[in-house]
């Protein structure tokens, strides 16, 4: 098994991240702009919680991919390891709503 | 808990920005800087201030790790086997903060930056080994070409259950202080397991995002994360960050390093001092 072969994942990984950053950033810097300087609190709420979420949900994104990725290589022993990694974010989501 | 204000935002986005760039140019996250300013010169509840910084951890990763795929340098593999233990430890971490008292958690943050303060000094010189490049890396290993010695660098992992407690116990200390844990994950990688500084750096950098995620959907689930401040603070820390790795080696690391180790002995101090109230 050679990790070279790992260079698709690679992108891909590299994209959601790339995504990820831009569009949270995005979203956080004019929520924050509104509910300093506009007074349009239900919007700036919106977006400031929808680029907090977007930002959370960036690393989850790309564990996603990857079990993808590894599922298509038929490398299972990575699918199990990046599976059990999502369940404990999802216990995490669980120790967060409750 | 102060009141939010224009004034207010703009002064957590500047400590973003200094935690950012100090975090960028030392190498360490700026998570262990922007806490006990939020806590301590800020007075937020411990608890909101690891919050904040959780979110400048995951940014951070993010935005470092998209820039630095494709050069081999991120161990995704190991990355991944880590994560494992990591994100149990940020798990356990997040639930356990909510029950622990604001003196505890200070004393813990006393005994981390100290600790920070110790390994940042000792390996102030430090530089990778290079190793055979026709070795064999076996399934956990890599190999990156490193521009510090122009050579191509292959390394195995060994003791691998050191690198799960390892990366166990800094996941737990990451969601628990508000920072990356990288500070436990990496001297230990380079240490103990033979993975080279610059990979286990960028394969920390790159694992702390959805370690710190673990640790920041249940703060924020709980309400303790204040959204406009967190926003102003991961911008911060990107602008400061982007402007640490720019200015990166003209500036005096060094000196940097012995000065922040100095500061981080006072923060440790500090955290000591109103933890007793």
């Amino acid at each position: 098994m050679d990790t070279s072969d790992d260079s698709r994942l690679d992108r891909a990984v590299g994209r959601v991240l790339n995504v990820g950053v831009t569009a949270s950033s995005a979203c956080l810097g004019i929520g924050l702009g509104l509910s300093m300087f506009a007074g349009t609190a239900g919007a700036a709420h919106l977006l400031l919680n929808a680029g907090l979420v977007v930002l959370m949900a960036t690393p989850v994104g790309r564990v996603i991919i990857s079990v993808r990725e590894y599922a298509l290589e038929r490398d299972w022993a990575f699918v199990l390891l990046t599976t059990i990694v999502l369940l404990e974010l999802a216990g995490s989501l669980l120790a967060a709503v409750r | 808990m102060p009141l939010i204000t224009p004034t207010l935002a703009a002064i957590v986005f500047g400590a973003g920005a200094v935690a950012g760039g100090l975090g960028a140019l030392l190498g360490i996250g700026g998570g262990v800087f922007l806490v006990p300013f939020l806590n301590l010169a800020l007075n937020f509840p411990f608890t909101a201030a690891a919050a904040i910084s959780l979110t400048t951890v995951i940014a951070t990763s993010s935005a470092v790790s998209a820039g630095r795929t494709g050069k081999h340098l991120i161990n995704l593999r190991l990355g991944m086997v880590l994560e494992v233990a990591t994100v149990a430890g940020s798990l356990l971490g997040g639930v356990t903060a909510q029950f622990l008292a604001q003196s505890t958690l200070q004393k813990l943050f006393g005994i981390v930056a100290a600790v920070v303060a110790v390994v940042m000094v000792s390996r102030i010189g430090r530089r990778n080994v290079i190793l055979d490049p026709s070795a064999d890396p076996g399934v956990l290993g890599g190999r990156f070409y490193d521009e510090e010695s122009g050579g191509v660098v292959t390394y195995r992992v060994k003791k691998l259950p050191v690198a799960l407690f390892a990366s166990f116990l800094a996941g737990d200390v990451s969601s628990l202080l508000g920072i990356g844990g990288g500070v436990i994950k990496v001297p230990a990688l380079n240490a103990w397991c033979g993975v080279p500084l610059r990979a286990a750096a960028a394969t920390s950098a790159f694992m702390i995002g959805v370690t710190a995620t673990g640790g920041a959907v249940i703060y924020y689930g709980h309400g303790q994360l204040i959204p406009s401040l967190a926003a102003a603070a991961v911008l911060g820390v990107q602008v400061g960050s982007w402007s640490g790795l720019r200015i990166g080696d003209r500036a005096p690391v060094r000196w940097l390093k012995l000065l922040m180790a100095a500061v981080l002995v006072v923060v440790s101090a500090l955290m000591f001092i109103h933890s007793r109230g």
